[in-house]
């Protein structure tokens, strides 16, 4: 059994760097709109590298936005989600709703809302999306509340990030 | 500041007939070189001379090198090593002496001493797998890199060397004239790595029954350029930043395994010795099959071959005319198919060469789709002067040579696979092959310049992939995809006028970022007649030569009359991107009675404002002297203007006399840095749409905000800036009037309860 895992991650890990087109970056716009006090998350990630990475995950071809793709594949993004994503508002963690997911061309791009938010004191963020399958994945997190815009690059060795208002 | 700026729009919109007020300055103003997005480009560019000139031509004294390669290469399948013996011939096209001579030896990035690991920062990986922890802390490393037996001239005499990491200084007894020739043999071997455990541009790829697939290039020391842009182009090889290679003739034998089936750069000159009587047939009845592939090569066979481990050998003899590399794969694994292409004045072959783990995929689509490449790109530049292409599949693979490239793309297991597998597939076919076009062919230097052959192979790539399949590969994609990465940190933002190696994304910023901004060329800026014959114009006039960024920016204008400067400025050699919003609009209404604007002119003047010239006025809906039944009339009902019409026309041009009814002030604002034409959308109350596109120019004596009259007979309801996303705005939040209240978010959720 032990053995098998590792045969499974040494095939898994690609080596992607020389091969051309690939762009590993997600994108995740988190804005903070104080009339409904919610917190609006859309994050866009390549569907072809969290296909690769959701299959690894389950074992299973869930082959994603395809006539065949596997049906209750909500469940599989939220699980991810939660896993790889992670927010905590005013110094507490917040869970975030699932509102839903559209395919656009290459990418896949979530909906996600925590509610509740009455005043934004401070934002805490883990996003590690597809960096443990994907060496060279970058996350990037941009930030708005109202005309404040904040970007960060998170990596590997720095999947992690946090902002504060006063 | 701000008064100033007004002050200069007044002047710009009422008529120079009026003086301008001197305004008060209370500090000193500091000076500024001229910072006109529109200056054009002396600056950046080199200065034309007798090889590049300023029309972006070849000129009157371009010169270029030949090197030509006679090799004896075996492929050691048992022990995954390539042996070879060359002989190179350099012809010395230049004016000048020349007492060494560089090499690339670019197996020696997988060395275990190479500049590539050295200079690779970054903390540790997520994971190391047994093998690679053993590589990479325990002293084991991989072995790669070129093991040089000799160098000789061609008198047998040892030829002094020195090796610099992936280049090789080749020192001459004599310095080598002008004209003249000089031959000299290398004897080399290296252990072939497996890309899939270590990466890398070709290799071999492992299957579980001992079979591997062989896709093998950039394997044998090949000259550098020479020429008079980088004198010698030996800036070393990382393993990103491609190759700067001359054009000359091939000559290569290859000996494999007996069951072994290979295609390389050129055309096999004993097809006879490697193909079985029967192969040889399909091969020759190929030529004549245009509409459908034939296999030269049946899975059937390749489902034996695969079996059996030959311990005898055949040798493949290759001949290819005036390319700049050789590449070739070799496996028992291969099915091979072949097409004819007909092209305008010439027909050429397409092949695929394939293992079984590519089907159906493959045998359904590859070389139907390098047949489709080669058409599409022959439109956009000149017919495909090489014989053949062949589209190889190897697993993760995406990589191309002169007449040969490697591509990935395979079904799952069962054989089944997604639309984006197939997507991914026919891309990555279309580009490797299009990339015989550019840099194989037109061939710029891909070591400084990746997006001279990556951009630009990518822009035509998008044309070949909407004629395969437009359901697939929509052009509605292009360019707004770009704004992701254009819209990004500026820390993380170089400009496409880098080195490759200096690039933060490299795809976005080589590929994507250049191709978009031919596409938005192309589409937006100067449409595709202007567009095609002025990229024609480049594809001819630098093919199998080595042409620079200048000469492509030059003949772009040149052969266009389109002043593009503004356009190379902004888009290639800044960070900057687009965002042009409609800031505000005002209604107007047509007036007898002098405006404010008007009595304040008449009083810089001196006079009475009944002094003032006969005419008519447009007095703004929010202007305190506005009354409503302004509203209600039309200009025509103002005695002075129906007059002037009943004087100056005859009833037949009457006809034909527009009416307006409102007049509209639209502001544009223009957050962005760059430049771009103005796309206006204008609906009117009675659901009719009207189009109107302002040239880029507009923003010449104003960076910030523009402002335009325009006069309708109907009135507009809404007004949408860019409505097809031409022209990469990353921000479409002011794209609107009236403005859009609800988010994009909001959008999503609201259509999400709804359905």
């Amino acid at each position: 059994m032990q053995f098998k895992k590792i045969i499974i991650i040494l095939v898994a890990v690609p080596l992607f760097s020389f091969t051309m087109h690939k762009y590993y970056v997600s994108l995740c716009e988190i804005e903070y709109v104080k009339e409904q006090q919610s917190l609006q998350i859309t994050l866009g990630v390549t569907l072809e590298d969290l296909e690769f990475t959701l299959n690894k995950n389950t074992g299973k071809q869930l082959n994603l936005a395809s006539k065949i793709e596997a049906k209750n594949i909500d469940a599989y993004y939220k699980k991810y989600l939660n896993k790889h994503l992670l927010i905590s508002v005013n110094a507490k963690n917040q869970p975030f709703k699932y509102v839903g997911k559209e395919y656009d061309g290459d990418i896949v791009r979530f909906y996600l809302e925590i509610n509740d938010i009455k005043t934004l004191k401070s934002i805490e963020f883990t996003n590690n999306i597809l960096i443990q399958e994907f060496e060279d994945q970058k996350n990037i997190v941009k930030i708005k509340v109202n005309d404040f815009n904040k970007t960060f690059y998170l990596t590997k060795s720095n999947d992690k990030s946090s902002l504060k208002f006063q | 500041m701000k008064k100033l700026l007004v002050a200069i729009l007044l002047t710009i919109f009422s008529t120079s007939l009026f003086a301008q007020e001197v305004e008060q300055k209370t500090a000193p103003q500091k000076a500024h070189y001229n910072i006109s997005k529109f200056k054009q480009l002396q600056q950046e560019l080199p200065t034309p001379n007798n090889e590049h000139r300023a029309s972006g031509a070849p000129g009157h004294e371009y010169t270029q090198q030949q090197v030509d390669y006679k090799m004896n290469i075996v492929l050691d399948d048992e022990n995954q090593k390539i042996f070879g013996e060359e002989t190179i011939t350099y012809h010395n096209n230049s004016k000048d002496n020349l007492t060494y001579l560089w090499v690339q030896l670019d197996q020696n990035m997988r060395a275990p001493n190479s500049l590539t690991s050295e200079i690779k920062g970054g903390g540790p990986d997520p994971l190391y797998s047994p093998s690679k922890f053993a590589k990479t802390f325990m002293g084991k490393p991989f072995q790669g890199g070129f093991n040089i037996e000799f160098i000789k001239d061609i008198n047998g005499k040892e030829v002094s060397y020195m090796i610099n990491k992936t280049m090789m200084r080749v020192n001459l007894a004599k310095p080598l004239a002008s004209g003249e020739n000089y031959a000299f043999s290398i004897k080399w071997w290296y252990n072939i790595n497996d890309y899939i455990a270590d990466g890398g541009r070709s290799g071999y790829e492992p299957f579980p029954d001992g079979n591997k697939l062989y896709v093998i290039a950039q394997f044998f020391p090949r000259l550098a350029v020479y020429n008079n842009i980088e004198g010698w182009q030996n800036l070393q090889f990382l393993g990103r930043s491609e190759f700067a290679l001359e054009f000359g003739n091939y000559d290569v034998s290859i000996t494999t395994p007996k069951d072994h089936i290979l295609n390389a750069t050129g055309v096999i000159q004993n097809p006879k010795d490697v193909f079985t009587p029967a192969q040889y047939k399909r091969y020759e009845q190929a030529k004549n099959s245009f509409e459908n592939p034939v296999f030269i090569v049946t899975p059937e066979e390749a489902l034996e071959a695969e079996k059996g481990r030959s311990k005898e050998t055949k040798i493949w003899h290759f001949y290819a005319e005036n390319v700049r590399d050789f590449g070739f794969a070799s496996s028992r694994k291969f099915i091979w198919d072949a097409m004819a292409v007909k092209l305008n004045e010439k027909t050429v072959m397409a092949y695929s060469l394939y293992p079984k783990e590519g089907n159906p995929l493959w045998e359904e689509h590859s070389t139907r789709a390098v047949a489709n490449t080669l058409k599409t790109y022959s439109e956009f530049t000149f017919d495909y002067p090489y014989p053949q292409a062949t589209s190889i599949n190897a697993r993760r693979q995406g990589m191309e040579y002169p007449m040969i490239c490697w591509n990935y793309g395979r079904p799952n297991e069962d054989g089944k696979y997604t639309d984006r597998t197939k997507k991914g597939m026919l891309g990555v076919i279309t580009h490797e092959v299009g990339h015989n076009f550019f840099p194989m062919i037109v061939n710029s230097d891909e070591r400084t310049w990746t997006w001279m052959d990556e951009g630009i192979n990518s822009f035509v790539e998008i044309y070949a992939e909407y004629k395969y399949d437009p359901e697939l590969f929509p052009l509605t994609k292009y360019p707004k995809d770009i704004t992701r990465y254009m819209s990004g940190d500026q820390s993380q933002l170089a400009p496409i006028m880098s080195q490759g190696e200096d690039l933060f994304n490299f795809g976005s910023n080589a590929y994507g970022k250049p191709a978009a901004g031919l596409f938005i060329l192309r589409e937006t800026v100067m449409g595709h007649k202007l567009f095609d014959q002025a990229f024609k114009t480049y594809a001819e006039r630098w093919k199998f030569k080595h042409p620079t960024p200048a000469d492509f920016f030059r003949t772009m204008e040149d052969a266009s009359a389109m002043d593009l400067d503004w356009f190379w400025r902004g888009w290639f050699y800044t960070t900057g991107a687009n965002d042009i919003g409609i800031k505000e609009v005002k209604k107007y209404y047509v007036t007898d009675k002098p405006t404010e604007r008007a009595e304040k002119m008449a009083k810089r003047y001196g006079i009475t404002v009944d002094k003032l010239p006969p005419a008519l006025y447009l007095i703004s809906e929010d202007s305190a002297s506005f009354t409503d039944d302004l509203k209600s009339k039309k200009p025509e009902d103002y005695n002075l203007l129906s007059n002037y019409i009943n004087d100056n026309f005859s009833s037949e041009e009457k006809t034909t006399l527009k009416a307006p009814k409102y007049f509209y002030e639209l502001v544009f604002e223009k957050p962005g840095d760059l430049v771009m034409p103005i796309i206006v959308e204008i609906e009117y109350k009675d659901g009719t749409k009207e189009r109107k596109q302002y040239p880029a120019e507009i923003w010449r004596l104003n960076d910030a905000e523009v402002t335009k009259v325009f006069p309708s007979s109907k009135a507009i309801t809404k007004i949408t800036i860019d409505p097809d996303e031409q022209t990469a705005d990353i921000n479409l939040s002011n794209n609107s009037w009236p403005k859009k209240t609800e988010n994009k978010f909001e959008k999503f959720k609201k259509d999400q309860i709804k359905g």
